[in-house]
């Protein structure tokens, strides 16, 4: 299970950053770092407590993240500093540990794959959270309350072909005949892959259409393939007339997203800021999420504005 | 309390709808770029010109200082050259992650890595500049009683001055450029649009932003041209 998941997350951070190039290196460099930077997320200096630094990672939904937390913040009298497009998990994760930032939000999944390394089949977002928090609390980070949406790989179909042949689920695709499904090129032979799904879900009558990332929705619509691979919060499953089937057998994992605190900024922080992040996060629904990503990755409105727009419509700012 | 938070009723903002350029990802929307000028690009812009500014100042005056000594040591030319041309060598991703672990995800890392990517070519640019000064005419100054110190100022420098100022120009140009990639440490510059609409695709994002640095490089090495004509009046004389 663990292989099958790292392949998803592989995916997501290939796609998230060109940081990728540098990652290596950068994350084997940003590791040394210990006492030297320690001061340079400020938490110390100044008032002590109200001072913190948000970081964001490499795409678009975790830049709208970064802002919501941050402007949410600065809303509460803290003085925010915002670091976005830091990189990929494993450089966010050593900035955090560092103290070159205070505060991110990470999928719950990536934590548990990447780095607390569970083998075990995961049954349920809330067993998936617990493992994260687990780990996150053993490296000195506390975690809040992990938002509703998740963003995960899925297989979506149109609305009158899940019609036609009673789809809700990724198992009822055994034995309607042949169809296409397509994903990118390296994601043909994980287990999450073309094959894993192949093999897990039994689905002889798939077949495969391999097309570059984003290229999917084009294909759906234009009925050259059946079936595409999605990722839950793409904006435009809001745009298609597409429905995403259910993984009923658990094969694509859970990612919701939790914000990381370290434990020596938490212990500083006055009681208004986690409630914030705690409410914030409840808010953050699939329908929500996939707005904001549509503002910013289609209508191309800016993450900051995206955010300031969210936070004061729900009273939040 | 669980971990996961209960799903809230959250208030969906309209964000309204984008034009069908932006949607579809044209070449290039006019419309988007005029919109978002004011906080995509002129920002980013501005740090840009500060990044290149601060770097090519600071690298100006290590380099100035490390040539005129170089000039009267000659022994010590030899060192500082191989030192400052390994620095330009080193693959500017890479010097800048490098840094990151001493200098934090800060604008000091970057303004480390920049000046060291200025450094070579100034060097060279005001040694081979005071190097070409001819002999009869240091001879001749000496001879009208000049100290070394006059020498310098009132002799070598002026007749670098066209060497020093080519120099900055390629300096100034290539700091344009390198200084893109700072966005690999800190979210700043043009490099910040360019990356970003590299992540979450978008043509105009990505173009308006690179046309932009491109621009910049050709408006500084303008400067740069015309500050050089203003201090060296007699190149002009000469020809005229």
């Amino acid at each position: 299970m663990r292989k099958l998941i790292s392949h998803t997350l592989n995916r997501r951070r290939a796609l998230g950053t060109l940081g990728a190039l540098g990652a290596g290196l950068a994350a084997a460099t940003v590791s040394g770092c210990t006492a030297t930077t320690a001061n340079l997320g400020g938490t110390k200096s100044g008032a002590a407590g109200r001072r913190i630094t948000v970081g964001s990672k490499g795409f678009a939904e975790s830049w709208i993240m970064g802002e919501l937390y941050a402007q949410g913040l600065r809303a509460r009298g803290y003085q925010v500093d915002l670091k976005t497009n830091v990189g990929s998990s494993d450089i966010i994760n050593t900035a955090l540990q560092s103290g070159q930032i205070d505060v991110y939000p990470e999928y719950t999944g990536v934590i548990v794959v990447n780095w607390a390394g569970t083998d075990t089949a995961l049954g349920t977002a809330e067993e998936t959270y617990d493992i994260a928090k687990k780990w996150e609390s053993e490296h000195g980070v506390t975690t809040l309350q992990a938002t509703p949406f998740e963003n995960k790989n899925a297989i979506a179909v149109r609305q009158e072909f899940a019609d036609e042949h009673g789809l809700e689920k990724v198992s009822d695709l055994k034995g309607i005949g042949d169809f296409i499904y397509s994903t990118y090129p390296d994601n043909v032979s994980g287990a999450i892959g073309y094959e894993g799904i192949v093999e897990t879900y039994g689905l002889d009558n798939m077949e495969l259409k391999t097309l570059s990332i984003g290229l999917n929705y084009q294909a759906i619509e234009r009925g050259e393939i059946q079936a595409a691979d999605v990722f839950t919060t793409d904006p435009q499953l809001l745009r298609s007339d597409l429905v995403v089937l259910e993984d009923d057998k658990k094969l694509f994992g859970f990612q919701n997203v939790v914000p990381l605190i370290r434990d020596d900024v938490f212990d500083d922080l006055d009681a208004d800021a986690p409630e914030f992040l705690n409410t914030l996060h409840s808010l953050l629904t699939i329908d929500a999420i996939q707005a904001l990503n549509e503002a910013s990755a289609i209508n191309r409105i800016d993450p900051a504005q995206v955010a300031k727009v969210f936070l004061q419509e729900n009273g939040l700012m | 309390m669980s971990g996961i938070a209960p799903a809230g009723d959250p208030v969906i903002p309209d964000y309204g709808q984008a034009s069908e350029c932006v949607i579809n990802n044209g070449a290039f929307c006019g419309d988007w770029f005029v919109d978002q000028w004011s906080t995509v690009f002129w920002p980013p812009l501005v740090d840009h010109i500060y990044m290149v500014v601060i770097a090519v100042v600071i690298g100006f005056i290590i380099a100035f200082v490390a040539a005129v000594v170089a000039y009267r040591k000659k022994w010590l030319a030899g060192p500082i050259g191989i030192v400052a041309t390994f620095l330009y060598t080193l693959p500017p991703l890479a010097l800048f992650q490098l840094l990151v672990p001493f200098t934090g995800l800060t604008l000091l890392t970057v303004e480390i890595a920049l000046v060291c990517f200025t450094l070579v070519i100034i060097f060279q640019a005001v040694l081979s500049g005071l190097a070409a000064v001819p002999d009869d005419v240091k001879k001749s100054a000496i001879g009208m009683g000049l100290d070394q110190r006059q020498l310098m100022l009132k002799v070598e420098l002026p007749l670098a001055l066209p060497s020093i100022i080519s120099g900055l120009r390629i300096a100034t140009v290539l700091t344009v450029s390198i200084a893109t990639i700072a966005a690999f440490v800190v979210d700043s510059g043009l490099g910040s649009p360019i990356l970003k609409a590299v992540s979450s695709p978008f043509n105009t994002q990505f173009i308006a932003a690179g046309a932009l640095a491109v621009l910049l490089a050709f408006v500084f090495d303008g400067l740069l041209v015309i500050v050089g004509k203003a201090l060296t009046p007699w190149t002009r004389a000469r020809v005229s």
